[in-house]
């Protein structure tokens, strides 16, 4: 079986636009939150949103739309895309640079593209408006394919003339980490040379504030408390959008091309709580069950793990089921993996997570650190025992693991070990 | 003329806020005043704003036969996109079917003025290459002077590119070889018979029958510029009156911007296939067939340079 590699890495975030100031920031502990401009209307309790920088997305008319002078975007080819379309646009650059790929070396059918988004809502539903007022044949010709879950891999894959497998994944915040492992299968089953794995959001007001409604969302009016994973205090998650791009390839590509990488994918594991829509099964059950199926695959003794990134979105229910998911499969407690979680710094990107979050773990193998899980006053009593983190770590891991769990209780974990 | 309320002439300039400021003009005027005058520059504005920026200098002088995939990069959903903003601008509807046979801004621009008029809608533009320009005409190489062509309802437009190979300019002249301007005279005529066998048939059910087609006249011609080896000559007729047995077309030929050949009539006889195939009447008689056609008898006055 042949091994895989992290290669590349492009990402456009709430706490910075590019690799290296995503990981200043996530050294520093620096956060991305703010009192989000079209939150603070009366009417709206919900006030604090992580929004991406350096992007005006806001019309529904994508040629209305600004975006860091280095990217140059067609007409043609934003008039068919999302909010999040562009950030993905702009992360897919950034990692076709950082992984050294030329288009003969990835517009061809060995390399493949997995995506995961929550499509546009925001678009849908000018969309919708539209056709309900105008008449059925004035919606937009591409109203479809830049709002519906899909869009992502759609424009993607045409713009960047991808040939090999592509397909998007909808599990919710599981989707690019779903993305991701399905990506390793197909590099690993030699159907693939290289593969993209890509999530993206829109984190504007109509991917966001419908969570309102299961009260999944922080009202916490200062930035700084909103997001606060493993806290006693925390009260729901904090919306943000923006992209990762992940280059994932085989050892036979790898040592073909000299490409540098970041670390190795070693192996991944999923299961479902098969509980209930949209709580987390009390105990973690399915999110313990996907970390030991992740650890076996991989052939990593759970004493070998050094740094988890957890899921934990800063809601009561969740992290708690985490913390205890945890606890089941680290029994020792003098040996449990540093674990933190960048929600504190980035807030919830939903279809987004699992590969932003992949991303932070391929740099803090590759740069040795471990970002600490910001913003804890005062720790959950149930989550004592574990090794939440709060402060960056400067050791180096070897082995880090990425949790992430979607509605519909489906669990992902994903091994990353440093490439020896 | 007719008030356009504030807020109706609001959301016609947020609707056209892309495109030049003469194209709002031009819309809001129509408004007023229902003036169909004014939607070439609708058309054209609208057009132009989905247009890429590199190739928008093309429509600047565009001539009706630029054609939209082709030589303006629009494809299918761009179409689409000018569909819906036309339609919103000259608040009509257009349907699928009548969107299929627009293939040039003559096409477009036609069209819309029929929608708007109330007029049965034009038959699209046909382009013909050199194979099927020679499968239709009776007339044939080394004689045909058409390289290829368009036809549409309201005329015929051509390209004959002269190549120095053609065996007449071995004598015409001496060590001077130039286009004779009655040869000249002869490809309109031709592109004339192109549009009676490929364009709209004189009367609704019949057809032209390719055999019958023949040279009677011409009035006004007037040659204005020397044509030689490499010049590209682009031709074009209008229909004038046609009524059994007599075409008349109106005709002009170009060198790039350059005038070069206009005759203000040439006029060719014809029948339609129904009848027995039979060698034409006095008509054709006392002219000279296209075929052959050595224009001379006729009231020809070619004023100068060949």
């Amino acid at each position: 079986m042949p091994r895989v590699f992290v290669t590349g890495i492009g990402l456009i975030t709430s706490i910075g636009n590019d690799a290296a100031s995503v990981t200043s920031s996530l050294r520093e502990l620096r956060h991305g939150f703010e009192l989000y401009p079209p939150f603070q209307p009366d009417d709206i309790p919900v006030k604090v949103a992580a929004p991406v920088k350096g992007f005006q997305t806001d019309s529904t008319d994508p040629e209305d739309w600004t975006f860091p002078e280095r990217y140059r975007i067609r007409r043609e080819v934003i008039r068919g895309m999302a909010p999040h379309g562009v950030y993905a646009w702009c992360a897919m650059q950034q990692a076709i640079e950082d992984a050294k790929l030329a288009e003969a070396d990835y517009s061809n059918a060995h390399t493949g593209l997995y995506a995961a988004s929550g499509g546009s809502p925001h678009l849908m539903g000018h969309m919708l408006q539209r056709m309900h007022t105008l008449g059925v044949m004035r919606c937009s010709p591409l109203g479809i394919v830049a709002s519906i879950s899909g869009t992502l891999n759609f424009n993607l894959v045409a713009h960047f003339r991808i040939k090999g497998a592509s397909c998007g994944f909808s599990s919710a915040c599981a989707s690019s980490s779903h993305a991701l492992g399905y990506a390793y299968d197909d590099l690993t089953l030699g159907r693939q040379k290289r593969m993209f794995v890509v999530g993206a959001e829109d984190g504007n007001v109509d991917s966001i504030l419908p969570f309102a409604g299961m009260r999944a969302l922080s009202l916490q009016k200062d930035p700084v408390l909103a997001s606060r994973p493993f806290d006693a205090a925390r009260d729901g998650f904090v919306g943000t959008g923006g992209a990762a791009v992940l280059v994932l390839e085989t050892e036979d590509e790898v040592a073909r091309r000299g490409a540098k990488v970041y670390c190795e994918v070693a192996g991944w594991g999923q299961a479902s709580d098969g509980h209930n829509v949209a709580i987390s099964h009390p105990d973690g059950e399915g999110l313990r069950q996907a970390i030991e199926h992740a650890l076996r695959s991989s052939g990593t003794p759970a004493e070998a793990v050094d740094y988890i990134n957890a899921h934990a979105t800063s809601t009561p229910i969740g992290d708690i089921s985490e913390a205890r998911a945890l606890k089941a499969v680290f029994k020792t407690p003098e040996k449990r993996p540093a674990v933190s979680s960048t929600k504190a710094l980035t807030g919830h990107g939903l279809s987004l997570a699992g590969a932003m979050e992949s991303a932070f773990c391929a740099l803090s193998i590759r740069d040795g650190f471990m970002p600490g899980s910001a913003h804890i006053s005062r720790l959950d009593p149930e989550c004592e025992g574990l090794n939440i983190i709060r402060s960056t770590q400067a050791a180096a891991p070897n082995v880090v693991l990425n949790n992430s769990s979607g509605f519909g209780g489906a669990n992902v974990s994903l091994v990353f070990r440093r490439a020896t | 003329m007719k008030p356009v309320a504030p807020e109706e002439e609001a959301a016609l300039r947020e609707s056209l806020k892309r495109c030049s400021p003469s194209t709002f003009e031009a819309a809001i005027q129509f408004r007023k005043t229902g003036n169909p005058e004014h939607l070439p520059a609708v058309v054209i504005g609208v057009i132009e704003r989905f247009v890429e920026p590199d190739l928008r200098v093309k429509l600047k002088d565009a001539d009706d036969d630029l054609r939209l995939i082709e030589d303006l990069g629009i494809d299918s959903l761009t179409m689409m996109e000018i569909v819906i903003l036309v339609e919103d601008v000259l608040q009509m509807s257009i349907n699928n079917d009548e969107l299929r046979n627009l293939r040039t801004v003559g096409d477009v621009k036609t069209f819309i003025d029929c929608k708007v008029r109330g007029l049965p809608l034009p038959m699209p533009t046909k382009f013909l290459p050199i194979e099927q320009i020679a499968a239709t005409m009776p007339i044939q190489p080394p004689f045909l002077f058409l390289n290829e062509a368009s036809v549409s309802s309201s005329g015929a437009n051509a390209k004959y590119k002269i190549s120095g190979q053609e065996f007449f300019l071995q004598g015409h002249f001496k060590d001077n070889p130039v286009m004779p301007a009655s040869i000249m005279l002869e490809a309109l005529g031709q592109l004339a018979v192109l549009y009676l066998l490929e364009g709209l048939t004189p009367e609704p059910g019949k057809v032209v029958n390719p055999q019958m087609i023949f040279f009677t006249g011409c009035e006004g011609v007037r040659a204005h510029r020397v044509c030689k080896p490499g010049d590209i000559l682009t031709l074009s007729i209008k229909p004038k009156r046609m009524k059994m047995p007599l075409a008349t077309f109106e005709g002009a030929i170009r060198v790039g911007q350059e005038k070069a050949v206009i005759a203000e009539e040439i006029t060719l006889t014809f029948g339609f296939s129904e009848v027995v195939v039979q060698p034409a009447p006095a008509a054709a008689g006392s002219g000279e067939g296209v075929n052959g056609s050595a224009p001379s008898s006729t009231p020809l006055r070619v004023a100068a340079s060949a």
